[in-house]
């Protein structure tokens, strides 16, 4: 069994966005392509998007699985309720995250998760004096309590909270993480967007900086280019497009030495090093 | 007769230069093509079961095609096939080069060798038969000076394939080489060595058309432009030494014998950097359009042609990163006739053995450039630490014991490749499952796992078809042949194969007819090997692999399981139609206990 699972919690019903949030545009790519992507890098085990009934989602990778909310417009525990059944044979804890947090970075999930010994059952960020329960790693056994408290309908997640055992891990905590310090210092990673003001001010921030690295005759082409090259780019298709590379038939790309992709969707965040090679490797 | 082909294969005994010509009935031409495919045909055939591969009477097949002589780019290709030293099973190596066509053109589809020659000596064949001339005063010489000399002697007419001294000492990895190429795999130079046999010189004597001359023309011009495209590009700008780098950022580059997946000091192998500074020439093989070899100037002014293998081998693998010493170390194998990967895959084993102290020789150890060169000569002379070395790394980790089986960096004897299959999954599966044994070239798994189609790092049914995909469109290549650096140039490859092989031959053949057909060369090499003692246990991978994790750039270990490997294993042979011991069904088995005619069609029962 994965030790975690990602769970994104996309059926909210963004009435003071005015639209959609998980559809909202980020980078060419749509906010919850983003987060389910960065969830997806810093978990071993399955990532699931709870839905609306019926909500129609954008685009979404393979293997990423999509379950629906029991009921619409209950907030958070009934989507919690949803993610954490879906994987409660799968998984041991799952970190939990709402769809409108584009500055998410995998290392403050990991840091999270990392905080959930066995004496624990939900990790709960507090930051910017507000606590962070869709930014949270919960155990999965809670789902037991959590339809309980459906069921009374005490629907806040503060009484989840007051029925079992919390570690609260402040900005000062969280920071000790050396990794975290380094790429997301000021916590971006928890700050999620309600009105449009707050997605354009988002989405005005320069895109993360990365290094991009070219290989064999990708490198050759580069007119001396150095090597790696810092850039800012949000996705795998902006890091291409400033590299002057498509990503066709013949490049592929290794983010972090990692996963071979040709998705130009694929979320990038400060500190990644993306590595073009020809898709003829070998021979 | 068909086109492009003359319907026999010249049987000679080199102990008397007696010969028979064995006719090669059109069906199974059609049902086996060429090169490796009918390779195995003709072992099945000529190689008595149970034989020694260096015994006088295992045959030694030089096998061509019927594209080889047309205009089609990287025709020029030959295969030498024979029951391996080395593994012990079937082994088919490919070479390319001007002796392809000169031996087609005496009027053979493959021409095989038996018996054993009472002295040095050489086999010529041209219109005029086989006979033999005493090679005493070559015995000794590298392959290349051989070659030389004997053109020298007989005529610029003559082409002449030929082995080294690891051949003539029969070191169980050593190549046949034609000019500067190798058939390098699996110890075919020992096979020539252990009959006395120098050298095969070939000259063309007769000519074959195609069924079609206009139509291969235009297929040949169509598929040279198409040889400058993109598809090709790496091969021409940087060779296949542009993999190292790549290789490395991606964590499967063997490093150390597989206990690491990165080389810290690969920068200083990589072509990026040396192509520049020391690039010099590109160069092609006969009637190529591609031109993918890369020279490389010494420290000492010499000349180097570099592959990838070559330098992972005697580099990372062996933990060297000077360049000037793996440069050498890939020359000194040229001339020695040595497999680069097979040597540095058993020194870079014996320098393990050497650090867990379970060999007496201080002096070899990883990162010694004059260490890996003293084991080349060594090996090449058979003498010191070399007599061990000289058999491999499975059979010398037989003789040391002691654990050291677990990581020697084999499959069914023959060295692994430069393709880490702990984080390349599928590849995982085309090695353990090979009829040759750990090698890309008969496995291309690794393209599936490098497109970003499947997870890596995850080996499950996908990896299984990709595997099976990338073997059979091999086991067409090969035995069309046509080089596969040209593969990225098919779109729709079945049909276009079955094109040129129609426009060559005349038949009627569609793209289904050749899928088909790759199924059968690939059982019909496995039906080889379960014959001569093969078992399920033989498809596996070194134990190391099985155990220890490698680590990716992001923190995710490459892990495979024995549970895993067999998994896909099962699924393998599922797919492939054989029973759960990887057995051909009895509709299949038959096939090949039959001798003649008959057991073409079982294969398709």
């Amino acid at each position: 069994m994965a030790q975690a699972a990602g769970i994104v919690l996309a059926g909210g019903r963004s009435s003071r966005m005015g639209t959609a949030k998980a559809a909202l545009e980020w980078h060419g790519s749509t906010l919850l392509r983003r987060v389910v992507g960065v969830v997806d890098r810093a978990v071993d085990g399955p990532v699931v998007v709870v839905r609306a009934p019926g909500q129609e989602l954008p685009a979404l990778p393979d293997g990423i699985e999509v379950v629906e909310d029991a009921r619409e417009g209950r907030g958070p525990l009934q989507g919690m309720a949803a993610g954490l059944a879906a994987v409660r044979d799968r998984a041991a804890v799952a970190y939990v995250s709402s769809t409108d947090v584009p500055l998410l970075h995998p290392s403050f999930i990991r840091r999270v998760l990392a905080a959930l010994r066995d004496d624990v059952d939900v990790v709960l960020p507090h930051v910017g004096g507000f606590p962070h329960p869709l930014a949270a790693a919960y155990r999965v056994e809670l789902v037991d309590a959590i339809e309980r408290l459906i069921v009374e309908d005490r629907m806040r997640p503060a009484f989840l909270f007051d029925a079992c055992r919390v570690e609260r891990l402040d900005a000062a905590s969280l920071l000790a993480d050396p990794p975290l310090a380094a790429l997301d210092p000021q916590l971006d990673s928890v700050l999620n967007l309600n009105e449009p003001a707050d997605y354009q001010a988002a989405r005005e921030r320069p895109a993360p900086e990365v290094a991009v690295r070219r290989f064999g005759v990708l490198r050759r082409l580069s007119n001396g280019a150095p090597d790696p090259a810092l850039i800012a780019a949000a996705t795998l298709g902006e890091a291409a497009a400033a590299t002057g590379l498509a990503l066709d038939e013949h490049v592929v790309a290794a983010l972090n030495g990692d996963q071979i992709t040709r998705d130009p969707e694929t979320p990038l965040v400060a500190g990644d090093t993306v590595a073009f090679l020809s898709a003829d490797a070998g021979g | 007769m068909p086109g492009g082909l003359f319907g026999q294969t010249l049987v000679v005994d080199v102990a008397d230069a007696s010969a028979e010509r064995l006719p090669v009935p059109e069906d199974v031409q059609r049902a086996y093509i060429g090169g490796a495919g009918l390779g195995a045909w003709l072992l099945h055939r000529l190689a008595p079961a149970g034989v020694d591969p260096l015994a006088p009477e295992a045959p030694l097949a030089f096998v061509f095609s019927p594209l080889v002589g047309t205009p089609l780019t990287t025709s020029a290709k030959f295969a030498v096939v024979a029951k391996s030293p080395l593994t012990g099973m079937l082994n088919d190596a490919l070479a390319s080069s001007h002796f392809a066509i000169a031996g087609k053109l005496t009027g053979n589809d493959a021409i095989v060798v038996r018996g054993a020659c009472r002295e040095p000596s050489v086999l010529l064949v041209d219109g005029d038969g086989p006979r033999m001339e005493p090679a005493g005063d070559l015995w000794g010489l590298s392959a290349q000076d051989a070659e030389q000399r004997l053109r020298d002697r007989l005529g610029p007419a003559w082409r002449v394939a030929s082995i080294g001294p690891a051949g003539e000492r029969q070191v169980a990895y050593a190549t046949v080489s034609h000019d500067g190429r190798h058939a390098g795999r699996g110890g075919l130079g020992a096979v020539m060595g252990s009959k006395r046999l120098k050298a095969v010189a070939v000259r063309a004597s007769t000519k074959v058309a195609p069924a079609d001359p206009p139509g291969v023309l235009a297929a040949a011009r169509e598929l040279r432009a198409r040889s400058f495209g993109p598809a090709t590009a790496k091969y021409r700008e940087l060779g296949t030494l542009a993999n190292l780098l790549a290789f490395n950022a991606i964590a499967t580059l063997p490093t150390r014998n597989f206990q690491e997946a990165t080389f810290a000091e690969a920068p200083r192998l990589s072509a990026e950097d040396l192509a520049d500074a020391r690039g010099v020439a590109r160069d092609s093989c006969a009637s190529c359009s591609i031109g993918c070899e890369h020279i490389y100037r010494r420290a000492d002014g010499r000349r180097t042609r570099v592959e990838y293998e070559n330098v992972f081998a005697l580099g990372p693998l062996c933990g060297v990163s000077d360049p000037d010493a793996v440069l050498e170390a890939s020359a000194r194998c040229d001339e020695l006739g040595l497999d680069t990967i097979s040597a540095g895959g058993t020194i870079a084993w014996a320098m393990e053995c050497v650090e867990r102290g379970l060999i007496d020789a201080p002096w070899l150890r990883f990162g010694d450039a004059g260490a890996l060169l003293r084991a080349l000569e060594e090996i090449g002379a058979r003498e010191g630490l070399g007599e061990l070395l000289a058999l491999g790394s499975r059979a010398a980790a037989q003789v040391v014991g002691q654990g050291s089986e677990a990581f020697a960096p084999h499959v069914k004897g023959l060295e692994l490749p430069g393709y880490e299959p702990r984080t390349l999954h599928a590849m995982a599966l085309g090695l353990a499952v090979n009829a040759r044994g750990a090698d890309h070239n008969r496995s291309g798994a690794y393209e599936a796992d490098l497109s970003g189609r499947l997870e890596r790092l995850a080996g499950g049914d996908a990896h299984v078809a990709a595997a099976i995909e990338t073997e059979d469109r091999a086991a067409i290549m090969d035995s069309l042949i046509l080089c596969k650096f040209l593969r990225g140039v098919f779109e729709d490859p079945y049909p276009e194969w079955a094109r040129l092989l129609g426009l060559v031959t005349g038949w009627d053949v569609d793209g289904a007819e050749l899928a088909e057909t790759a199924r059968r060369i690939v059982l019909a090499k496995r039906a080889f090997n379960i014959r001569e003692g093969w078992t399920r246990a033989d498809d596996t991978l070194p134990e190391r692999l099985l155990a220890e994790s490698v680590e990716v750039g992001s923190g995710r270990e490459g892990t495979l399981t024995k549970d895993l490997l067999d998994r896909m294993i099962d699924r393998y042979y599922q797919a492939r139609g054989l029973d759960a011991e990887g057995l051909l069904q009895p509709g299949e088995r038959v096939l090949f206990e039959d001798s003649d005619r008959g057991h073409l069609h079982a294969l398709t029962d």
